[in-house]
């Protein structure tokens, strides 16, 4: 009837595996090999792992483009250097916090390594389903590659408690895409100045954005395009109103009392301009995702957008032809796409991936050695250029690797603007329970597009967040989210 | 004239029944510039087996022949039993209303509350991510079903048949099988397509208990559906692929849909 | 008529046979068996816990007595949820019970083609919720989805309906996905019960002169009643449980506004890990579909 094929999803990545396997290969031999220079934290791992040959651990990666690294290139080649099976299991995103809080409560020990979205941190490690990772980094000597990851991430997205529960592994940030072409284009300059009174330019703040996308709107009519687009979508809006929120001034919170500030004027503000500029927007845009947006754009139909790192790869073309992104439009922007900071400057580091250990592991220090040997500065590089990556650059070493810059001709750009996100960049709001909040904003995104006014909304979303806060206990939720304010990413400084 | 109207009706409702599937369908051969072009394109260019291709190659076809089997084998035990069943209440009236009414209140609770306890149940059991745990769970969930809807249906049978069966010397079982199982085909096949269904589309206890192992075709689909992505193609492909083999069944199994078998020797 | 029958003759049932008096619990027993296994723990399990405290920070165990139960009389979110869910229920159940039954009129005598009809109408139910509440979602999308842009041509001018999003669209647009999925059911049931029904009955009727609706009313409709009633009973619990569909098409947005009863408990269990709570909703659900179902059962005669 239906036939079962054995092999995962490979073909064509099996050249580039190839290449990745014996270059990798090498490379570990040489490391060691050699006697007198210190190896690398990979080699490192590898050579640690040797002793677990044969087992095999299992990983919870999320499921589709993501999962294709693990699959086809590296688990693997950590099975050629060390012998062990890396099972992947593959879970929709929006499952993943379930299943493994169910596996950690009904105490299984299925899964040895994980995927965890740094919010989730402080409810996974204080329900205790992640292990502590401080004496691992000790013993395998990975405190100084560690070190090396984009402070950032580094700061915000590791620790909870001053106690390490994961390594960032994905430097997930919002990123401004315009036509540079449009932007550049003179007749469209003369417009815009004849329109406005001002020159045209990529907008540094949120003011500048409604006026310049309103105006493009305009002029760019006669072509089927518009000034800009977003993906409006409550989940994904929900970051962007957390980023603006805090580029306008906002604070979630009072310290003192803990009483939820979303409702000040600035979240008024920033709810109302959402609002007016989707005016300017295609009709229907309360209605996009990830993909809508991005075929808008792929289609040349807007002039502006704000998204993750992956659009800017695809705009360029990169990967586009592997069979895995088959389901991306085609880009008809090629060269024309230049990247900047999201208004106000300081993007949103919206999710991202980290990888944890779970503490029911019954292999803890091969799961352990497997995901410092993902996360190492030799194999990290690697995985951040496969063509079908979702992951994205997040070492200070991905940013000026001449690799990665040789990939297309923009790349530089790109990357430049990419470690300036990850610089200024804002972290996720993370307390204990933070998906109760989320929600809350989630929900409240969705009020406004089907046309509550926005002071309401806010009122009703702050009380829901004192009233989450009363139930967790109030000194409870202080402290940790003095811990978080704390950190260099939680307000632009 | 007739004919012609009743036509045209069928027709129509045709349409609004199948055009979604169309939809999907067409999706599954569209480039994604098609899927999301504006104007929306309401037929591919060309149709290309691309993405069908690529479902077996990366082995997740298997997921349809995972639910087929999950589906299928609950399908054919909890109609088996859930008939005999239906039959002792019918003709016994065996544990009376109370058993009844006991019966059909397992389909009342929310799945969302018994999930985790299942899991539990089933980690205790090493049940977790094997086929036999998630047919034994898929049976239980429909026997209510089928027993309530074969209680109708056996209702409709007239009992002189059967007692003209056992006078001739049938045991109890052999007018179960020669009589009662013939008699009630109608209602046997449309019971069955449905339990079918709801194992099928069964989609939170699939996702609990299963980890690689039982991937099921809901499950599967599920993962086409990312953040930062969407493969329609896939999702759509999937779907149809998932779909076929129960169109087949269907239309296949359709003739027991006859009108109005006639009594015979037996009425009066 | 087939009640009648049964009751007549139920007093000749017990033939002079072998001791078959413990065939009725034999074919039982499996059924019983399964039931048990399946049910009994959860049930004795969610009861339990509904009792203690148990969220995803706290794994409080102690008896906390009706903490739970108190917090939902409270929990306006809850109640809305029912409300939603009853809406749906309320419309979409007896539209689909009526056109179900017209469709399996249309059906019921031979027809060219028939089989094909029948099998391609069933489809939708087939298809797995989830993607049919995604499909509709790019069906309904503003701009790459058909209908929009087939209104925008009988209207003349572009029509800007934000189905998944607009409070006044969203309910249609869930009812008629919901409609769209599960009428093939009711008719595929329907139609299996109209055709066991003994055709020299009809014919007698008809040839006394008897219309169609005193056929119906008189003949047909009794005699598919009880397949009919279980049919209602199924499909009205079924949606009073609806999930997949409506989370994928409105995610029980915008807001809450089409959040359902199991959407919620959804988010509630799965999502925040209010285990204790959860279960205390469960139970409010178990009991008042209890109390509804019985009352069903007894009014349509059910259990006789």
């Amino acid at each position: 009837m239906v036939a079962m094929s054995s092999g995962k999803r490979e073909g064509r990545m099996s050249l580039l595996k190839k290449i990745a396997l014996t270059a990798s290969a090498a490379i570990v031999t040489a490391g060691l090999t050699s006697a007198a220079w210190a190896e690398s934290a990979a080699e490192r791992a590898v050579k640690e792992a040797q002793k677990y040959k044969g087992q095999t651990i299992t990983i919870v990666w999320e499921a589709g483009l993501q999962s294709l690294d693990p699959l086809n290139f590296s688990g693997p080649l950590w099975e050629k250097l060390t012998g062990i099976k890396v099972k992947v299991v593959e879970v929709q995103t929006a499952e993943m916090f379930t299943k493994i809080m169910q596996e950690y409560r009904a105490g299984t020990g299925a899964y040895d390594a994980l995927n965890v979205i740094p919010a989730w941190m402080p409810d996974l490690a204080n329900a205790g389903a992640l292990e502590v990772l401080d004496p691992y980094v000790q013993k395998y000597g990975y405190g100084d590659e560690l070190q090396k990851i984009a402070a950032t991430y580094r700061d915000n997205q590791m620790k909870v408690d001053g106690k390490i529960f994961g390594f960032p592994d994905d430097g997930d940030v919002f990123v401004m895409y315009y036509r540079k072409d449009v932007f550049g284009d003179a007749k469209v300059q003369e417009a815009f100045k004849a329109k406005t009174g001002r020159d045209l330019a990529v907008p540094k703040n949120w003011k500048d954005f409604g006026e310049t996308g309103a105006a493009l709107t305009e002029i760019l009519k006669p072509q089927n395009m518009y000034g800009a687009a977003f993906f409006r979508q409550p989940p994904y809006t929900m970051f962007m109103f957390q980023e603006r929120f805090r580029n306008e001034g906002g604070k979630f919170f009072d310290a003192e009392s803990m009483k939820a500030t979303i409702n000040s004027d600035v979240g008024v503000k920033v709810l109302t301009e959402m609002r007016n500029e989707n005016k300017f927007m295609p009709p229907g845009v309360e209605q996009w995702g990830f993909v809508e947006n991005l075929a808008a754009f792929m289609a040349g139909q807007t002039a502006m957008t704000i998204s993750w790192p992956p659009y800017g790869r695809w705009a360029a073309g990169y990967g586009t032809d592997e069979k895995a992104l088959s389901w991306v439009p085609k880009s008809t922007v090629a060269g024309k796409v230049g990247y900047a900071m999201p208004p106000g400057g300081h993007p949103e580091l919206a999710a991202g991936f980290a990888l944890s250990v779970a503490s029911t592991s019954k292999n803890k220090d091969a799961a352990y050695l497997f995901i410092q040997w993902l996360n190492s500065e030799d194999i990290s590089l690697q995985r951040v250029k496969l063509p079908t990556a979702l992951r994205d650059p997040f070492r200070d070493s991905h940013f000026t690797d001449p690799g990665y810059l040789a990939l297309w001709p923009d790349a530089k750009d790109y990357l430049a603007a990419l470690q300036a996100g990850s610089k200024s960049g804002l972290l996720d709001l993370s307390l204990l329970q933070t998906d109760k909040y989320e929600e809350v904003l989630r929900q409240a995104i969705g009020k406004l597009w089907a046309g509550e006014d926005p002071k309401k909304i806010l009122d009703a979303a702050a009380g829901e967040w004192d009233a989450i806060t009363k139930k967790i206990g109030v000194d409870k939720q202080k402290a940790v989210y003095a811990n978080w304010a704390s950190k260099s990413g939680a307000y632009p400084q | 004239m007739v004919i012609l109207g009743r036509y045209l009706l069928a027709l129509s409702v045709l349409i609004f029944f199948v055009f979604p599937i169309y939809w999907l369908f067409a999706i599954s051969f569209k480039t994604p510039e098609e899927i999301f072009h504006f104007p929306p394109v309401w037929y591919p260019q060309k149709i290309q087996f691309a993405n069908y291709w690529v479902l077996f190659k990366d082995g997740d076809a298997t997921s349809v022949w995972n639910s087929f089997i999950l589906a299928g084998s609950s399908t054919i035990i909890a109609m088996i039993l859930g008939t005999i069943c239906a039959y002792s209440l019918v003709r016994f009236k065996t544990g009376g209303e109370n058993f009844a009414v006991w019966i059909i209140s397992q389909r009342l609770m929310p799945p969302i509350a018994i999930i985790f306890p299942i899991f539990l149940l089933y980690v205790f059991f090493g049940w977790v991510d094997s086929y036999g745990g998630l047919i034994l769970l898929y049976t239980a969930f429909n026997l209510p079903y089928v027993i309530w809807m074969m209680r109708g249906y056996i209702e409709d049978i007239p009992i002189e048949l059967e007692e003209s069966a056992l006078v001739d010397g049938c045991s109890r079982w052999a007018v179960l099988w020669k009589v009662v199982f013939p008699m009630a085909r109608a209602g046997l096949f449309a019971t069955a397509v449905f339990t079918f269904v709801f194992a099928w589309n069964e989609f939170i206890f699939a996702l609990v208990l299963s980890r690689t192992e039982v991937t099921t075709y809901t499950v599967q689909v599920t993962h086409y559906f990312g953040g930062q992505s969407n493969f329609w193609a896939k999702i759509a492909a999937m779907s149809v692929l998932g779909t076929v083999p129960v169109f087949i069944t269907v239309a296949t199994l359709q003739r027991f849909l006859v009108r109005g078998i006639s009594m015979g020797a037996v009425k009066g | 008529m087939a009640q009648s029958f049964a009751s007549v003759s139920s007093a000749v049932r017990r033939s002079p046979q072998m001791p078959d008096h413990n065939f009725r619990y034999w074919i039982i027993a499996p059924s019983v068996f399964l039931l048990l296994l399946i049910g009994l723990f959860p049930l004795i399990y969610a009861f339990v816990v509904s009792f203690q405290q148990i969220t995803m920070t706290d794994y409080d165990t102690s008896f906390a007595g009706l903490v739970n139960y108190q917090a939902l009389f409270s929990d306006q979110r809850l109640w809305e949820s029912i409300l939603h869910t009853i809406v749906i229920t309320v419309i979409a159940l007896p539209v689909e019970l009526i056109l179900g039954l017209a469709l399996a009129y249309l059906f019921l005598e031979k027809m060219y083609g028939k089989q094909i009809f029948i099998s391609l109408i069933v489809l939708p139910t087939v298809i797995s919720p989830i993607v049919s509440g995604a499909t509709w979602r790019l069906l309904f999308d503003q701009r790459y989805g058909p209908i929009n842009q087939v209104l925008s041509w009988i209207a003349g001018r572009e029509v800007v309906m934000l189905w998944t999003i607009e409070p006044i669209l969203v309910y249609p647009a869930i009812l008629i996905c919901e409609i769209w999925q599960w009428t093939p059911f009711m008719f595929l049931i329907l139609l299996a019960a109209l055709s066991s029904v003994d055709k020299s009955l009809t014919e007698a009727a008809e040839l006394d002169g008897a219309g169609f609706w005193r056929i119906f009313l008189k003949i047909e409709l009794p005699a598919i009643w009880p397949v009919m009633a279980i049919a209602i009973l199924i499909r009205g619990v079924d949606l009073f449980r609806i999930f997949d569909m409506v989370w994928a098409l409105t995610g029980g947005g915008p807001g809450t506004y089409t959040e359902t009863i199991s959407i919620y408990t959804y988010v509630q269990g799965f999502r925040q890990f209010e285990t204790s709570y959860t279960a205390a909703i469960a139970f409010l659900i178990v009991a008042l579909m209890s109390f509804v179902v019985t009352w069903a059962i007894r009014r349509m005669g059910l259990a006789k």
